[in-house]
């Protein structure tokens, strides 16, 4: 026994030092350097773009293909792209900035574009990028690329709020159309509740953002912050949302499950069955079609529940480049690249679920004709409410402050432990002690 | 008598079912969602009515598993023997041999266990990159190769040898190297083979290390892969992520299932002196 257990470790220490050995040889080939091509006016060396969570087929083949797209374009240029998690990137776009294995191009949402480019990691594109390719952007996303006078990104594929609704529920408590009040999503909810013996709206909370941009679109024009002030609290309409909101948890309308609020929750009620109504992204029918093909089929989408001429949030993936890179004038021939309206379009088609943000994309008979399956009719809805939408929520220095504020109280006030007077005016105080540390003069 | 015995028993069984069913039960839920069918919802009864093994399928052809798969090996191969190597080194020094400042050196080497990695890992990453590691399978492995965790575990184990044994050992002419190797180490058997465990558990299912050090894709581990799909910007499809967390899961599974009976008697053996 004594034996075998020796002859054991030693084939283990063999082994080791045998892996060890093999997986040293293989490495090191990327010794290239990454010469940048600016002074010869042809693009040279390597130029390395990070992806955000995708992976997978079918983007593998897309981008494959379009990264030999770009080399037969620059000859010269080695183009690498990877894909990384999406709730890393940010992490990893920072502890690779403490070095000098940074990236040249990385796919961002805003939110982390700020608090990177607010360290002084990103390059400010104003100079970099003509006149002809910004003007080829819609001006609300084109905007979400901005942080203090800068531009720090141009953006990629976007999403906007559409309401998505079980057809059988509604089929089933005879209603035909989709609210478009607070007062209506109230009434709607509660007969399909009756009918259907089950919880049926639900509102996503997300981190509070989702709450946050609902209210700016509740206040249809009028601001709920001036000059870093609150002044949500006097708002009639966000009052209602709050108070009928409050009401529908109280009443099993909107399932318990709500005070945690994630987007995920409701996608998983929502295959489940469990849940007749609600307003998210196209992206929120994502998982449907393979995760749960019964409700798929069943699935609409309409305009969002509210004012048909209030504006509504979009949701921007931007392109940033990390202050760091070696290869500057490849990574934003690149980006321009990668975000034209003839690839924008190509990835849309592909994807299924996401909007190009370039103005010419979006005249494709792609999305005036989509066709009439669900995830069709979202692209649908959603590119009509596009026409309405902007980033709702400027990305400031405190905005996770904010945003945190928005979710407990609002929390708070679904499961009763604050009216929405108090909740509100709970949300005022802390946003106007927040700006006040940051000296923030804001008004949206 | 009979009865109150009876009793007992019946609540020890129902608390061994209880354990099992949260223990267990997040396994089988997602083994059973794996194998549900293209036209079963995930949601549509717990048991899949017309099992299929697709899901495990596409998680082969849709990404690429197999390199992940073989990336993990690799580390976990490199990882399991040296940290045996030099955890059981450094915890003979500390248990056997009398040097000044030994209880510092132990002080030290424990209380880097209460420091998180996440005030590390920038510099940790800078000096990887400057020694080469990036991207590299050795790379990928230093923060489980000699961990406090398993320098104290084996000076414990150790500790519990009798020094006689050691002692006639040295009669006969032995150096403290064959003393380790020869007497010693076969005596911590099973806290080695625990030892063992721990650190393929904790290396396989390494996530933010391997995902700093790695600039090229092709270097991936299957928790990457994994983060990958459920990250998805779409939130993914669910039957395929359960079906991959399962194949990541089964190595695991059968080497704890191998090696339980001294990972029990190892666990035990290192707690007993302090």
């Amino acid at each position: 026994m004594e034996r075998k257990f020796k002859q054991m470790l030693f084939i283990f220490l063999m082994g080791s030092l045998f892996i060890g050995l093999v997986a040293c040889n293989s490495e090191s080939e990327d010794a290239g350097g990454t010469d940048s091509g600016a002074d010869s006016g042809e693009l040279s060396g390597e130029v390395t773009m990070w992806t955000a969570s995708l992976a997978g087929e079918p983007f593998d083949t897309y981008f494959a293909d379009l990264e030999a797209a770009f080399e037969d374009l620059h000859p010269e240029l080695d183009v690498i792209i990877e894909d990384i998690p999406q709730n890393e990137i940010e992490q990893k776009v920072l502890t690779s900035l403490t070095g000098d294995d940074v990236p040249d191009l990385v796919n961002l949402a805003p939110r982390y574009m700020v608090n990177i480019a607010a360290q002084g990691g990103l390059l400010e594109l104003n100079d970099l990028v003509s006149d002809e390719v910004k003007g080829s952007y819609l001006e609300g996303p084109f905007e979400s690329g901005h942080f203090e006078d800068g531009l720090y990104a141009l953006p990629w594929y976007l999403t906007t709020t559409v309401s998505w609704y079980n057809g059988d529920h509604f089929e089933q408590a005879g209603i035909t159309e989709t609210p478009t009040s607070t007062q209506e999503i109230y009434d709607t909810s509660k007969t399909i509740t009756e009918e259907t013996g089950k919880p049926s709206f639900y509102q996503i909370i997300n981190e509070g953002d989702t709450v946050m941009s609902k209210m700016i679109t509740l206040a249809n024009g009028e601001p709920i912050v001036e000059n870093g002030k609150a002044v949500l609290q006097n708002n009639e309409d966000i009052i209602e949302f709050f108070t009928l909101t409050q009401k529908m948890y109280q009443e099993g309308i909107m399932p318990q499950e709500n005070a945690e609020g994630s987007f995920s929750t409701a996608q998983e009620l929502f295959m489940a069955g469990n849940l007749s109504l609600t307003e998210s992204g196209v992206t929120f029918l994502g998982p449907m079609e393979s995760g749960a093909p019964a409700i798929y089929e069943v699935s609409k989408a309409g305009q969002p529940l509210n004012d048909v001429n209030a504006p509504m949030d979009v949701a921007v993936m931007n392109f940033s480049i990390p202050s760091k890179t070696s290869n500057p004038d490849a990574a934003v021939a690149l980006a321009e690249f990668v975000t034209n309206a003839e690839n924008q379009l190509e990835f849309a088609e592909l994807a299924g679920t996401v909007l190009p943000s370039t103005t010419e994309s979006l005249e494709d008979d792609y999305f005036q004709n989509p066709g009439d399956s669900p995830k069709a009719t979202g692209m649908l809805e959603a590119s009509k409410s596009l026409e309405r939408a902007e980033v709702l929520v400027p990305v400031v220095e405190n905005s996770a402050e904010l945003r945190e504020a928005v979710k407990i109280a609002y929390v708070e006030n679904l499961q009763g432990k604050l009216t929405p007077e108090e909740a509100l005016e709970k949300i005022a105080e802390q946003w106007d002690a927040s700006f006040e540390k940051t000296g923030e003069d804001i008004t949206f | 008598m009979k009865g109150k015995s009876r009793n007992k028993k019946i609540i020890v069984y129902f608390l061994m079912i209880v354990i099992t069913v949260i223990t267990v039960g997040p396994f089988l839920y997602t083994l059973f969602i794996a194998l549900k069918s293209p036209s079963q919802g995930i949601y549509d009864g717990l048991l899949p009515t017309d099992p299929s093994l697709i899901n495990f399928v596409d998680a082969f052809k849709k990404t690429d598993f197999m390199l992940y798969l073989w990336n993990t090996v690799i580390v976990t191969g490199i990882a399991v023997p040296l940290n045996l190597l030099f955890s059981s080194l450094a915890g003979y020094a500390l248990a056997r041999s009398n040097f000044k400042g030994r209880t510092l050196v132990l002080t030290l080497i424990i209380s880097t266990m209460t420091v998180p990695f996440q005030l590390y890992m920038a510099p940790l990453f800078q000096i990887a990159g400057e020694m080469g590691l990036r991207n590299t399978h050795v790379g990928l492995t230093i923060l489980q190769i000699s961990t406090a965790f398993g320098i104290y575990f084996m000076r414990q184990a150790f500790l519990n040898i009798p020094k006689e044994l050691e002692e006639s050992a040295y009669m006969d002419g032995a150096n403290p190297f064959q003393v380790w190797l020869k007497i010693a180490v076969p005596l911590v058997k099973p806290t080695i083979i625990s030892l063992a465990i721990y650190t393929f558990t904790f290396t396989w299912g390494d996530y933010l290390w391997p995902l700093l050090n790695t600039t090229d894709s092709t270097m991936y581990t299957l928790s990457i892969a994994l983060a990958q799909m459920s990250q998805n910007f779409d939130g993914g499809n669910l039957k395929l992520i359960s079906a991959a967390s399962i194949l990541t899961t089964i190595p695991s599974l059968l080497i704890f299932i191998w090696l339980q009976k001294y990972f029990i008697s190892g666990a035990t053996d290192g707690a007993v002196k302090g």
